[in-house]
C-alpha cells in the first residue's frame, strides 16, 4: 500500500467517525442550549455536563425493540432509514475541510483535506442530498399509517421547493468563484480587502447568503420549517411507526445533514479554513468554529422561533425566496460581467 | 472495462425490473436505480458533470415527482382484466397496441445493432467534461433548439395549469 493509498484511508474513515461524533455532539449541543434558552439546566447528570448523554441514549436506543407494522412493505420499511443515513453520509465526502497537507511529511505530495476531490463538487453534494428525499418519503408510505404518508409528502414537497432557492443562491457564489470545485472557491477567498475584511463570498453574496441558509433549515427539516415531524398535526410525522435503531438512522441523518449544510456554507460564504492568527496548516481549526457558529446558530433558531404554517411556508419558498434568488443571480451576473471580476 | 460492464449490468438489469413489477412504487425506484447506473457511466466517460445533472434532474427531481404522483393515487396493484394465459395480441386494445410497439422495437434494435459497424462514434476529447464547453455551445451553437425546448416546457406548464384550474371550476 502506498502512503497515498493510506492517507485516503484514515482520511475516509477520520471523516466518518467525524460525522457520527458530531452528530452525537449536536444532540448534547442541543439539548443543553434548548434548556438555557428556556432556563433549564438539560442533561447533566451523564458523564461531566452530561457530555455522555448521546452515548447513553444511542445505547437505550440499541436495547429497544424493533417494530415494524404488520401492513407495513417490509422491503422498503427497512431500506429506507439506510437510504437518509448513506445519503447524509456520502454528500460529505466532497466537502473539503482544510488546506492541502503532507502530514508531516509523511507523503511526498500534499493531499487534500477531503475524502474525494471531485471539480464538480458543489453538484455531487447537491445531487446525493437530493437523493435524501427518498428516504423520507418511502418512509412516510411504507408505514402505511396517514400520520407517515402526510409527513413524508410534505417533506418531499418542501424539499423540492427549496432546492430550487437553495440552488440559485449557489449559483451567485459559482459565478463569482468560477468553479464548480469547492476547494477552488474556497482558495479564492484567502487574503484581505483594504488589510481589514476578510475576503469571504458572504460580504459579495449578503443575499445569497441569507436564502442558503433560509433553504438550508427548510432542505434539512429543521425549526422553524419542521413541518415533516410537526408533532401537534402529525405525531412523529414520516418516522411515526420507526423505533430502536431505524429511528436512531432517521436521527442520525438530520444531524449530519445539518452539519453538511453548515460544512458547504463555511466553504462557500466564510472562507473555509482561512482566517487570520492560524497558519494555513491549522486551518482545519477555522473551519470547525466557523461550521460550530453556523450549527449553533441553527439551534438557536429551532428554539426561537415558532413553526410557520405549512401554506405560508409553500408561498414564501415560491413567492419570495425564490424571485429573491433569481434578482440576486441577475444582479450577480451583471456585476461579474460589468466589473469584470 | 469491469466498471463499465457492472453499471451496465446494472442498467440493464434494474430497467427489465421497472417493467416486470407489479406494484408502481417499485418500478420508480428501480428506474432510480437505472439513473444511478447510466450516471456511473456518464462519470466513466469522462462527463462527470452530465452525470451530476442526471443524477440532480431525473433521479432527484422528476422521479420524485413520480413518486408524488404513485403516492397520492395510491395504486399499489395493477389490476389486469383479462385472463394472463391469453395471447398478448388477444387481449384488449391497448395492451395489443403495446404488444406491436414491443415488436416494432425489438426489429429496430437488431435493425440498429446489426448495422452498427466496428468504428465506434469518436469521443470528444474531454469536451464534455468541461461546463464552460458545454454552457458556449449550448448558448452559441445549440442556441435554437435550446430556447425552443424552452418554450416547449413553459407551454406543458401552462398547459398544466389550464387543465387544473378546469378541473377546479367545475367542481364548484
Amino acid at each position: 500500500m502506498t502512503p497515498l493509498l493510506v492517507a485516503q484511508i484514515v482520511l475516509t474513515l477520520a471523516v466518518f467517525q467525524g460525522l457520527l461524533l458530531s452528530a452525537a455532539a449536536m444532540v448534547w449541543v442541543e439539548r443543553r442550549l434548548a434548556a438555557l434558552l428556556q432556563q433549564r439546566l438539560g442533561p447533566i447528570r451523564v458523564g461531566w455536563q452530561g457530555l455522555l448523554q448521546p452515548f447513553a441514549d444511542v445505547l437505550k436506543l440499541m436495547f429497544k425493540e424493533e417494530l415494524r407494522p404488520a401492513a407495513a412493505d417490509a422491503i422498503l420499511f427497512t431500506l429506507a432509514p439506510v437510504i437518509s443515513a448513506t445519503a447524509a453520509f456520502a454528500a460529505f465526502a466532497v466537502v473539503p475541510f482544510g488546506a492541502a497537507t503532507t502530514f508531516f511529511g509523511l507523503l511526498d505530495e500534499p493531499v487534500s483535506l477531503q475524502v474525494a476531490d471531485v471539480n464538480v463538487a458543489i453538484l455531487i453534494v447537491f445531487a446525493i442530498s437530493s437523493m435524501g428525499v427518498y428516504g423520507i418519503v418511502l418512509a412516510g408510505w411504507s408505514s402505511n399509517n396517514k400520520y407517515s404518508l402526510l409527513g413524508g409528502l410534505r417533506a418531499s414537497a418542501q424539499m423540492i421547493s427549496y432546492e430550487l432557492s437553495y440552488g440559485l443562491a449557489l449559483a451567485g457564489v459559482l459565478l463569482l468563484g468560477n468553479s464548480l470545485s469547492l476547494t477552488e472557491i474556497v482558495n479564492q477567498q484567502s487574503g484581505t480587502w483594504l488589510g481589514v475584511v476578510p475576503r469571504w463570498f458572504v460580504f459579495l453574496q449578503p443575499l445569497g447568503f441569507l436564502i442558503f441558509m433560509t433553504a438550508g433549515i427548510a432542505e434539512t427539516n429543521r425549526a422553524p420549517f419542521d413541518f415533516p415531524e410537526a408533532e401537534q398535526e402529525l405525531v412523529a410525522g414520516y418516522h411515526t411507526e420507526y423505533s430502536s435503531m431505524r429511528f436512531a438512522m432517521f436521527f442520525l441523518a438530520e444531524y449530519v445533514n445539518m452539519v453538511t449544510v453548515s460544512a458547504v456554507a463555511a466553504d462557500l460564504f466564510l472562507g473555509g479554513w482561512h482566517g487570520p492568527f492560524l497558519p494555513e496548516s491549522l486551518g482545519w481549526i477555522w473551519f470547525l468554529a466557523k461550521v460550530g457558529a453556523i450549527l449553533f446558530f441553527y439551534v438557536w433558531m429551532r428554539w426561537t422561533l415558532p413553526r410557520y404554517r405549512y401554506d405560508q411556508l409553500m408561498a414564501f419558498g415560491w413567492k419570495v425566496l425564490l424571485p429573491v434568488a433569481v434578482v440576486n443571480l441577475l444582479a450577480t451576473g451583471a456585476a461579474v460581467l460589468y466589473f469584470g471580476l | 472495462m469491469t466498471l463499465f460492464y457492472v453499471f451496465a449490468g446494472v442498467a440493464v438489469v434494474t430497467s427489465l425490473l421497472v417493467i416486470a413489477q407489479r406494484n408502481p412504487i417499485y418500478s420508480v425506484l428501480l428506474l432510480v436505480a437505472s439513473f444511478g447506473a447510466l450516471s456511473g457511466l456518464y462519470v466513466l466517460l469522462d462527463a462527470p458533470f452530465v452525470a451530476a445533472i442526471q443524477i440532480i434532474i431525473y433521479a432527484g427531481a422528476i422521479m420524485v415527482l413520480f413518486l408524488f404522483v404513485v403516492m397520492l393515487l395510491n395504486a399499489p396493484h395493477e389490476d389486469t382484466e383479462y385472463d394472463e394465459r391469453t395471447h398478448p395480441l388477444a387481449r384488449p386494445g391497448p395492451t395489443r397496441a403495446g404488444s406491436l410497439l414491443a415488436v416494432a422495437l425489438v426489429v429496430e434494435l437488431v435493425w440498429a445493432l446489426t448495422r452498427a459497424g466496428e468504428a465506434p462514434s469518436p469521443f470528444p476529447e474531454a469536451g464534455l467534461s468541461s461546463i464552460a464547453a458545454i454552457g458556449r455551445a449550448l448558448f452559441t451553437e445549440y442556441a435554437f433548439p435550446f430556447e425552443v425546448t424552452s418554450i416547449l416546457i413553459l407551454v406543458a406548464m401552462v398547459g398544466a395549469v389550464v387543465l387544473a384550474r378546469r378541473d377546479e371550476r367545475a367542481r364548484k
